[in-house]
């Protein structure tokens, strides 16, 4: 969302303001955008039509507004990470013992999270695991905020796995969990063949959601973690273990099998929506059906 | 030691007995056949299991993208890659 200039003024704005005048200057722009820019209150629409059903004319532009503006202040909180470092924020990691006695196990770790909070933030909260830490994501043309770290110099914290290459990515994923490592997955939205999806409830509705992490754990063993990050306030985030999914040897081609466990995701995700309702951004039109 | 021509017929019996493959049987795979999208059908799904299978049934360890990419090609480069792999 937005374009390369709109990135480059907050940038600037960071710099030489910090993350407080990035945020006064996002009142204008988001107020710009949710008065004028019908695409995005469009993209908005389909989440907060099943989150506040009731909502209508004033009611759901105020909440578009509130959950544009906070996707507006986690796009410069990233920001903010890439150009001061993620010592700028404080992480909270719950359960951070549970973690360590899961990796323990030596079958590496799978954790899924979603479009939610600030994953970017989050995973500077992983340094802990002392293991590396790859990010299942794909690799977009014109999507300077995202390696932002790149462009400043700074060390990627993550590895990233690209989808799109050869077999979505699954060979590299199964080498990382091979070698103990963490491999994180955004549980949702798909992004490869609807094959690799299954179609589970999610605030009232049917969403396609993918299930590849969850077939890799089947055949590896590897414990699943659903994760999910939060901002608590302007300086601070949080990242809470939603769920722990440990799946047995699943054989054969049948989806099916998976709907139990993607369901788990999807119902913790959904718990988290009704408690931070604005903190969900997935703009994706996950309710197709 | 496993002959090549013996990893090909286990192999060709363990994909269709481990993969599921129902509408097929192993003497209809073709040794060149491409395993993956057109050809045998194949996807990154199937992948993860066929790499797991290939250890369970030969004890040969696909670790990385650089070894897995050339050797799933088709029967004959798996074939191969476990033979190499087995001496």
């Amino acid at each position: 969302m937005g374009k390369n200039w709109q990135h480059q003024f907050f940038y600037l704005a960071i710099r030489f303001g910090g993350r407080r005048l990035a945020y006064f200057f996002l009142y204008f722009v988001v107020g710009y955008y949710v008065l004028f820019s019908r695409q995005a209150r469009r993209r908005a629409e389909p989440y907060l039509r099943r989150r506040f059903p009731n909502a209508h004319g004033f009611k759901r532009f105020y909440h578009s507004y509130r959950l544009i503006l906070n996707f507006g202040r986690v796009l410069v909180d990233r920001a903010v990470v890439g150009i001061m470092g993620p010592q700028a924020f404080k992480v909270t990691l719950h359960e951070r013992e549970r973690l360590l006695s899961l990796l323990d196990e030596g079958k590496g770790l799978l954790m899924i999270g979603a479009h939610v909070g600030c994953w970017q933030v989050a995973m500077a909260a992983l340094d802990f695991m002392q293991r590396p830490v790859n990010m299942l994501m794909r690799r977009e043309d014109g999507d300077i905020d995202r390696h932002y770290y790149e462009h400043a110099g700074i060390e990627c914290p993550y590895q990233v796995i690209d989808p799109t290459e050869y077999l979505g990515g699954t060979l590299q994923m199964l080498g990382a969990l091979k070698q103990g490592e963490v491999v994180c997955v955004m549980g949702d939205r798909t992004l490869g063949s609807e094959r690799s999806s299954v179609e589970v409830e999610f605030m009232g509705g049917t969403v396609e959601l993918p299930y590849s992490a969850y077939k890799i754990a089947s055949t590896t063993g590897t414990p699943i973690v659903v994760f999910f990050s939060r901002k608590e306030s302007s300086d601070s985030y949080s990242l809470h273990l939603a769920e722990v999914i440990r799946i047995p040897e699943i054989k054969g081609r049948e989806a099916q099998s998976f709907i139990p466990y993607v369901q788990k995701f999807s119902t913790a995700l959904e718990q988290y929506c009704q408690q931070l309702p604005y903190q969900f951004f997935n703009f994706f039109p996950m309710w197709r059906k | 030691m496993n002959t090549n021509l013996d990893i090909k017929t286990k192999l060709k019996q363990v994909l269709v007995e481990e993969l599921n493959l129902e509408d097929l049987t192993p003497a209809q795979i073709d040794d060149d056949e491409a395993l993956f999208g057109e050809g045998l059908g194949l996807d990154s799904l199937d992948a993860v299991e066929l790499v797991v299978v290939v250890q369970k049934h030969f004890g040969v360890e696909i670790k990385d993208m650089e070894e897995g990419r050339p050797a799933l090609q088709s029967i004959n480069t798996l074939a191969a890659f476990i033979e190499e792999k087995q001496k």
